[in-house]
């Protein structure tokens, strides 16, 4: 069995919903714009040679409907000989892709494959632009609520298990401060192509398409405090304690990873950035879905036959501040946030939760703060949409 | 010479002329707002990188007007979409628009320099077919247009707003000595049909009818109080309801109004009219003096008259200026007899002289309050304006009073008081004096061809001039015009083959009386009659079902009755929707549930402006079933082109629309909201003055009969099936969780939900309107046998507000 290993890892900057910089541009366009420029930074790889390109993605419907993965590698200039399939475990999508390449090429069925996500939540409601719930599903109790709403499963984490308002606060103000101090450091450049995109004008009383470079996450809201975020209210519980200050913001991007085989790799004299060793997926309650990591992550550790101490660096993703702070005390690494081994650089409240791109998105985030930390494992992990959890392992190479 | 208003200009963006462009947009109407640019770049300006060059720090006061409108409440806007037919600038960039609008209309700050030198930028700009006015309360015509042009002086004229704009009737209209008469009548037609106000036409004297009448009331209501040495709320509470005056009475007015901009008012008309009568009435009382030195100015400073504070339990105390000590203390709910007395009478004019009669402090107070008054307004007439009527409607329109001084005059006796007057040794003015001695005692009086006024100088009754375009009622059963009719409702022949249905209950709510009239109406339309218009005069088209009928049959178990009650209703409107006659409903005030419904089935629909309309049932736990859950179906999709649906059209936009107007009980705050919610359909038009409305719905009929009216083609509604049950359970199960529902409230949108989907069909079907009639009525049947919901009947009866259960 051969080894795969993940070349180089890249991203879109994230754009704030509706008014963000992305928020006019169709979701292939910027699709494709992440793929050239992860393929300009190998140039040594021969297009031709990519076998397969895997588009993590939750709502594949309308401009990113009609196999987007066949449509943005087509579009990315790649040969007609180059494959493409989209995958959909909501949240956990575009790390799912990645997994998914992985296991193709230790089979030995594949050489190349560009995998990630591309999401755009901008022009998608989520849900679904035609959303059709079963109208025989039971919502009374004896079967599970898959169409809950996410903010109330938040709720839900939050009431069940104790979450305390100000514990998830202090998290927002926390995940955008890291956010801010991340992006004036400089320290996503290295992972982020900048995408030209589409902004739509009036000029000179005519309607025009312009094109602006879009290179820096536009959401992150500092200076913020923790009485700011105190006013806000719950728009998904009478009372509740889930806001928009303590919850993920929805955001468009797209991101992806070059994988491929370690003989490859060696052939082509590229040094591997790092590899995907294990991935799990759990299932858990819907009307509780943030539990998700509590589940995912000590499943991959088994797996992998390791403990979080052998753990460096994490991302989970903060769909939810109630969810992320939960899954941590369980697993038992919540000091591990305060201490910086965790979402070091900001996570979804600050920098956004573009559903199916985040877990490529996640991917590359921890790959360059390894790189820049010199350290070994680290695990991407996030609850999904339905009731599950997933969580990778990756190695440094 | 041919006068029309597209585009209007209003100069000044402070809370006044900013209302007034707003109101302007209702009209429909375009409307450039300006104003100055500010003295200088503060340092925050600086800060956000403004210059003196940027248009959003030279637009700045235009902006703060315009956002003002956009967030005012009660709203100035019929909908926020009108923000944008206003258009804003400053005097010194844009000017030069004013070369295209039709009428400027000035609400400056009132200084009459500021003002001519406005005027005389703006004379060199405008067309000279422009119409320009001044919304001046106190500085005079003649003084303004001094220098004018001889052509602008002809153009030009005072338009007086009362404040709000939109809500107030009263527009003064005060022509110039040079004003082109033609233009005075444009300006009256204009402000009535176009605007919906009712123009009292004054005289060029200070303050002109309302302000001068009006500020003479409530400084006299407050001397009165420091001689009678009564306390504030005694006098808010005398100054009532009872005696015709609005809720908020004396002191409550004042404090909304804001008691700075009462005193300024007061004390330029003090300034201006030397020679009154009754001059020292508008000087200020020392205890005002204090008031106003300390900013105790009323709702805008939190203090006034009134002050409202917290209790340590933090329940809301309100108190009162005890004017003695200049100390707020409780303001307690004072009891007077006669006011008791007053409260048993069912008319104002009844009541108000069971008041002025009162054997107590308030009818002792009263007495003279409204001698007072009425001397001060005969003494006016001449004056201030040529008739009676001015003064009255003004009173009316722009104070909220519900009868003038002289119809008051006239309700308390004007012998009674003459009386009153020389006991109290009040100078009675000569001209009533001659007027009681030609045998006139009363101001108004009715013969058969119509209504009369005394004329002060004629000596003698004059007819009242009747405006065609104004429909009244009452008036036409006096003259036998009646049809047919019962206690609920009423058939009047309202010329040229047209009839009125008129509802008269009490909220004009829906009872089997009025069902049954529809069905007859039906009937003699079809056999005698051209055609037909639903409308009343009421405050409310009709406030929905008489749902204490409803209660009644479900606590006996009559489901039969409230079956054949749904039956009735549902017939009843269908026979007007396709009735071979067009008939044309002219909703105006509430229009809910069962009201909605029946305008909602008419070949048109004719609504007022300030319609607020809406199908509310759910708050009484029951659903639409006079057809309005078929007929929002309907309205909402029959834009869909032909195929569309075939080919795929997801319809949950449509369909989530028609369920969150009924399932949360959605209310429009203007007839332009209902177009919005999908009520009335956009292509209607909408009617600004109510005195007008029965007369243009009328026309509408006419113009339809003229072109032939055929009833329109039975319907059929697409509907999107089980798929929109599975849509819907998908939200409200989420609002449950959010406990933003109960669980009554689940079952109910659950029953909304199942009828808006057409039953169990696919995805795409069409169903006829029968169909979704008859889901309407199981619904409504089996809801009506649900304790929960006849609680909630029983809780809005008794309290009047929907109970969440």
């Amino acid at each position: 069995m051969s080894d795969a290993v993940i070349i180089e890892a890249v991203r879109s900057p994230g754009g704030r919903y509706k008014r963000g910089g992305l928020s006019q541009t169709r979701s292939d366009a910027y699709g494709i714009q992440v793929i050239k420029g992860l393929m300009a930074r190998v140039p040594e790889l021969d297009p031709a040679d990519v076998d397969d390109v895997i588009v993590g993605c939750s709502f594949p419907e309308a401009e990113q409907g009609m196999n987007l993965a066949r449509i943005i590698a087509m579009g990315a200039g790649l040969p007609i000989s180059v494959s493409g399939m989209v995958v959909n475990r909501f949240c956990s999508s575009g790390v799912q892709a990645i997994a998914d390449a992985t296991a193709k090429v230790r089979a030995g069925w594949s050489d190349v494959i560009i995998a990630g996500g591309c999401e755009t939540m901008s022009h998608i409601p989520m849900g679904g632009a035609a959303m059709r719930p079963n109208p025989d599903w039971k919502f009374d109790g004896s079967m599970p609520n898959v169409y809950i709403n996410m903010g109330n499963t938040a709720e839900n984490v939050a009431t069940n298990h104790n979450i305390s308002r100000e514990d998830q606060d202090k998290f927002g103000v926390e995940s955008n401060r890291r956010a801010f101090e991340a992006i004036k450091a400089g320290k996503f450049k290295e992972e982020i192509i900048p995408i030209e995109a589409f902004k739509y004008k009036v000029k000179n009383g005519k309607r025009i398409r312009e094109t602006v470079v879009f290179n820096e996450d536009d959401g992150v809201r500092w200076p913020t405090t923790i009485e700011d975020l105190g006013k806000l209210k719950s728009p998904f519980k009478a009372g509740g304690v889930v806001t928009a200050g303590n919850a993920s913001q929805m955001t468009d991007g797209a991101a992806f990873s070059l994988v491929m085989s370690a003989e490859k790799a060696k052939a082509l004299k590229l040094k591997p950035l790092a590899k995907l060793t294990h991935y799990a997926v759990a299932g858990v309650m819907a009307e509780e879905m943030g539990v998700g990591p509590a589940y995912a992550i000590p499943k991959v550790l088994k797996l992998a036959g390791l403990t979080t101490k052998d753990i460096d660096l994490f991302e989970i993703n903060e769909a939810f501040a109630s969810q992320a702070i939960y899954s941590c005390r369980v697993v038992g690494i919540e000091d591990r946030y305060w201490a910086g081994d965790i979402n070091p650089n900001g996570g979804a409240i600050a920098l956004g939760h573009p559903l199916g791109c985040t877990g490529a998105k996640l991917t590359a985030q921890l790959l360059h703060e390894m790189k820049r930390r010199g350290v070994k494992r680290g695990i991407v992990s996030m609850c999904i949409g339905g009731g599950m959890g997933a969580a990778a392992i990756y190695e440094m190479l | 010479m041919s006068l029309e208003i597209k585009k209007a200009a209003v100069l000044g963006a402070g809370v006044m002329g900013a209302t007034i462009a707003a109101h302007l947009t209702n009209a429909g109407i375009e409307c450039y707002l300006l104003d100055i640019i500010p003295f200088e770049l503060t340092d925050a300006d600086k800060k956000k990188g403004l210059t003196e060059k940027s248009p959003a720090w030279r637009n700045r006061f235009a902006a703060n007007g315009l956002a003002g409108i956009t967030k005012s409440k009660p709203a100035s806007f019929f909908t926020k979409k009108n923000a944008s037919m206003v258009k804003i600038g400053n005097f010194e960039d844009n000017l030069d628009w004013l070369a295209d609008v039709d009428w400027i209309c000035e609400v400056v700050i009132e200084n009459l320099k500021i003002k001519q030198e406005l005027f005389a930028k703006v004379e060199k700009i405008v067309k000279p077919t422009c119409i320009v006015s001044t919304n001046t309360s106190g500085i005079p015509i003649k003084d303004i247009s001094a220098k004018f042009s001889a052509n602008l002086k002809k153009h030009f004229l005072g338009t007086h707003f009362f404040n709000p704009p939109r809500y107030m009737k009263l527009m003064e209209i005060i022509p110039g000595a040079e004003t082109d008469p033609a233009i005075v009548d444009f300006m009256i037609k204009f402000s009535e049909q176009r605007l919906g106000k009712g123009v009292v036409v004054c005289k060029d004297s200070p303050n002109f009818v309302g302000n001068r009448i009006g500020v003479f009331d409530m400084s006299s209501a407050t001397r009165l109080m420091l001689d009678k040495k009564l306390k504030v709320d005694e006098v808010d509470a005398i100054v009532s309801k009872a005696i015709g005056r609005p809720g908020t009475a004396l002191f409550g007015t004042m404090d909304l109004v804001g008691l700075d901009t009462g005193s300024h008012v007061a004390k330029n008309l003090y300034d201006a009219v030397p020679d009154d009568e009754s001059r020292e009435t508008f000087s200020a009382a020392p205890f005002l003096e204090k008031m106003l030195a300390n900013k105790w100015l009323g709702n805008k400073t939190k203090q006034g008259y009134y002050k409202k504070v917290k209790d340590d339990k933090g329940k809301t105390v309100k108190m009162m200026l005890d004017i003695d000590t200049m100390e707020y203390v409780p303001a307690g709910k004072p009891k007077f007899d006669s006011l008791a007395e007053a409260k048993k009478k069912e008319d104002i004019r009844a009541s108000m002289k069971a008041v002025f009669n009162g054997q107590d402090k308030a009818g002792d107070f009263v007495r003279e309050y409204f001698c007072k008054n009425f001397i001060y307004s005969a003494n006016r007439v001449g004056e201030i304006c040529d008739d009676i009527m001015s003064i009255d409607n003004a009173m009316k329109w722009g104070y909220n009073h519900q009868l003038g001084p002289f119809e008051s005059w006239d309700a308390v006796g004007v012998k009674e008081a003459v009386d009153v007057m020389k006991k109290l040794k009040l100078k009675v003015p000569q001209k009533v004096e001659e007027m009681l001695k030609k045998g006139c005692d009363s101001f108004y009086t009715t013969k058969p061809d119509g209504k009369y006024a005394y004329d002060f100088a004629k000596k003698g009754y004059v007819k009242i001039e009747e405006n065609p375009r104004i429909i009244i009622l009452p008036a036409l059963k006096e003259r036998n015009k009646l049809v047919k009719g019962n206690a609920s409702a009423s058939l009047i022949d309202i010329g040229d083959g047209v009839v009125c249905l008129e509802f008269h209950t009490k909220m004009n709510a829906i009872d089997d009386g009025m069902t049954q009239m529809i069905h007859e109406a039906c009937d003699i339309v079809e056999k005698d009659f051209v055609g037909m218009v639903t409308g009343n005069h009421a405050a409310n088209y009709s406030a929905g079902a008489n749902v204490f009928q409803v209660l009644t049959g479900a606590q006996l178990g009559q489901w039969d009755m409230i079956e054949k009650g749904v039956e009735n209703l549902q017939n009843g409107n269908m026979r007007m929707k396709y009735l071979s006659k067009p008939v044309v409903s002219a909703p105006a005030g509430m229009a809910l549930g069962g009201g909605c419904e029946m305008a909602m089935h008419a070949a048109r629909c004719l609504p007022n402006g300030e319609t607020y309309m809406g199908l509310v049932e759910v708050g009484v736990g029951v659903i639409p079933a006079g057809g309005g859950c078929k007929e929002i179906l309907l309205r909402l999709t029959e834009g869909i082109p032909d195929g569309v649906v075939e080919n795929g059209l997801n319809m949950q936009y449509y369909m989530a629309k028609a369920f969150e107007n009924i399932a949360m009980a959605k209310v429009s705050t203007s007839a332009a909201e209902a177009m919005e919610l999908g009520y009335i359909r956009k292509s209607e038009t909408i009617n600004m003055s109510r005195d007008q409305q029965i007369y243009e719905a009328k026309q509408l009929v006419l113009s339809l009969v003229m072109n032939n009216y055929r009833p329109p083609k039975p319907a059929m509604i697409p509907v999107m099936g089980e798929n929109f049950r599975g849509f819907v359970e998908g939200v409200i199960m989420n609002m449950r969780y959010g406990n933003f529902m109960s669980d009554y409230d689940l079952l109910v949108s659950r029953k909304v939900a199942h009828i808006l989907s057409g039953g169990d069909c696919a995805e795409g079907t069409y169903v006829s309107e029968q169909e979704i009639l008859d889901l309407e009525k199981e619904a409504f049947v089996s809801l009506c046998g649900e304790k929960k919901t006849q609680e909630r009947i029983m809780y809005m009866l008794s309290n009047g507000k929907p109970l969440r259960n």
